[in-house]
């Protein structure tokens, strides 16, 4: 999808980064900004390294992606299986089209307070509100990928015999291949939304409640280095889904 | 037609073995409770309210009235800000790591830091759908901006348009649809924060609505208000797509315009 960086604007890209940095690490040390309201970079991840062990961090941090990753692969899934069903069989599009199209306007997030009278309070129903992110975005994808192969392609495979599930596999999925991978881009983008919000839930793990945590002790500190963790860690795993995909698709489809 | 007479008694099945169900014990009518329960209660919401006085009416006012004030006020600094941008490569190649962390930031981690500076109050809420439109919005105005037709360009060039001109009469017109694909997806983006945004601090808006009938046990005060936000930006979504192709309709459709 995006060209690939050159060094030059690698090195431009380098140089804006910086600049801000330095301008709001100045901001701050030079009292422009009250440091305990607005921390500089160096002086939260120092203060913070202070309040939270690295230890807890690394936990926490290993349960909100346990929590996604669960909840993304159970949503993705279930979009998959669903979307191709519904691109290929009329009757399961009759049945999911307009059940979908009815529920897909509704904010994941709205679903928290049903998922906690569904679910309760533990992990499931966390589980459910990332699903929801990743289920949406992934079975709309997959179905408009799938309903909308080329259709001289699925000819050509009739005249060579191919039917049924068999046309299904090597033809019609691989034609959506890219529909695909967008879906579960903005569905992995998704879940990282809702994950702050799905920790709310009565949590006492993972980075969602640990800045939540750190708002109720008054410590800035520690919520910035938060929200900057999740940033980084929805940035990192996109470009590793995105190496993934280019794999996947990249024997069908030029990326 | 037919396949509307289809859609429309599959609901209606569907509507009825609920109730079927609900009634006679087969689902907890707190886990599920019955469409007649939840038609019983919308007419409560109309007219009485849930809590007392807060029709449903007001509720959903409160919620657009925040919607609307942290996107137009994304949109305000996104549009210049973005075509400036995606006018100069330069500019862009230095912003665009920092464009592409803003936008990885999740909104609703904000909250915490956003509570801290401005309290509670309708300031936050405004604040934290602001930022939630103001990427989705800015990176789309840039690459409307970004990837105009080279041809377009060369050809207005040719035909002696330059300067200013060249970004009004040519520059501008092209990057409209992309421009609006990011309106009306940021317009979506403040849809899924308000609901966060309500969850503190108030009982007034859809978002609020939806969490204080949980704790008062009104699953189907719940299902009404997530279905009402669902109607509303359907509805907006989709009266915005019928705009786009009026105001512009030199775009072909960028169906798939990607994030």
């Amino acid at each position: 999808m995006s060209p690939r960086l050159s060094f030059a604007d690698f090195l431009l890209g380098l140089v804006g980064t910086l600049a801000v940095l330095i301008a709001w690490e100045f901001a701050a040390r030079g009292g422009f900004v009250d440091p305990a309201i607005f921390p500089s970079p160096t002086l939260a991840a120092q203060s913070a390294a202070t309040q939270v062990s690295g230890s807890d961090v690394v936990a926490h941090i290993g349960w909100s992606l346990y929590r996604i990753v669960v909840g993304f692969a159970l949503g993705a899934f279930a979009g998959v299986v669903i979307g191709i069903a519904a691109g290929w069989y009329p009757f399961a599009r009759f049945v999911f089209g307009p059940l979908i199209e009815l529920l897909r306007p509704v904010p994941p997030l709205a679903w928290i307070p049903l998922a906690i009278i569904w679910f309760g309070l533990g992990e499931p129903s966390k589980y459910f509100v990332i699903f929801l992110g990743a289920f949406f975005p992934v079975v709309t994808a997959t179905y408009r990928g799938v309903s909308s192969v080329d259709p001289v392609l699925i000819r050509a495979a009739q005249t060579f015999g191919l039917k049924g599930i068999g046309l299904l596999t090597r033809v019609a999925i691989p034609g959506a291949a890219p529909d695909l991978a967008t879906g579960i881009r903005i569905g992995w983008g998704l879940s990282f939304g809702v994950l702050v919000a799905a920790e709310l839930i009565a949590s006492e793990r993972g980075l969602g409640f640990m800045i939540m945590h750190a708002r109720l002790l008054g410590n800035v500190d520690v919520i910035v280095v938060g929200i900057v963790l999740i940033g980084v860690l929805n940035l990192l795993t996109d470009a590793v889904i995105a190496v993934l995909i280019r794999r996947w698709i990249g024997r069908w489809h030029e990326v | 037609m037919r396949r509307y007479l289809g859609t429309l008694l599959l609901f209606a099945v569907l509507l009825l073995a609920w109730e079927y169900a609900t009634t006679n014990g087969y689902l907890k009518p707190y886990r599920f409770p019955a469409p007649s329960k939840i038609a019983r209660s919308l007419f409560e919401l109309m007219t009485v309210g849930f809590p007392k006085d807060l029709t449903i009416w007001v509720h959903t006012k409160t919620t657009i009235i925040r919607i609307l004030q942290g996107y137009v006020a994304a949109l305000a600094f996104a549009i210049p800000l973005g075509f400036l941008i995606g006018a100069a490569p330069t500019l862009e190649k230095l912003t665009n790591p920092l464009i592409v962390f803003g936008r990885s930031i999740a909104t609703l981690s904000l909250l915490p830091l956003v509570i801290v500076w401005f309290g509670t109050g309708e300031l936050t809420k405004v604040i934290l759908i602001g930022y939630g439109c103001f990427w989705t919005m800015i990176s789309n105005v840039i690459a409307g901006v970004k990837y105009v037709d080279r041809t377009l360009i060369a050809a207005a060039r040719t035909l002696g348009v330059k300067g200013l001109e060249l970004y009004w009469a040519v520059i501008l017109p092209a990057a409209l649809p992309r421009m609006f694909a990011g309106a009306r997806m940021s317009l979506g983006v403040g849809f899924m924060v308000i609901v966060g945004a309500e969850m503190i601090g108030t009982i007034e808006g859809l978002g609020a609505l939806i969490m204080e009938a949980r704790t008062f046990y009104r699953s189907e005060v719940t299902i009404i208000g997530m279905l009402v936000i669902g109607v509303i930006g359907f509805l907006i979504s989709s009266g915005l797509m019928r705009l786009e192709k009026i105001l512009i309709p030199w775009d072909a459709g960028l169906e798939d315009v990607r994030r």
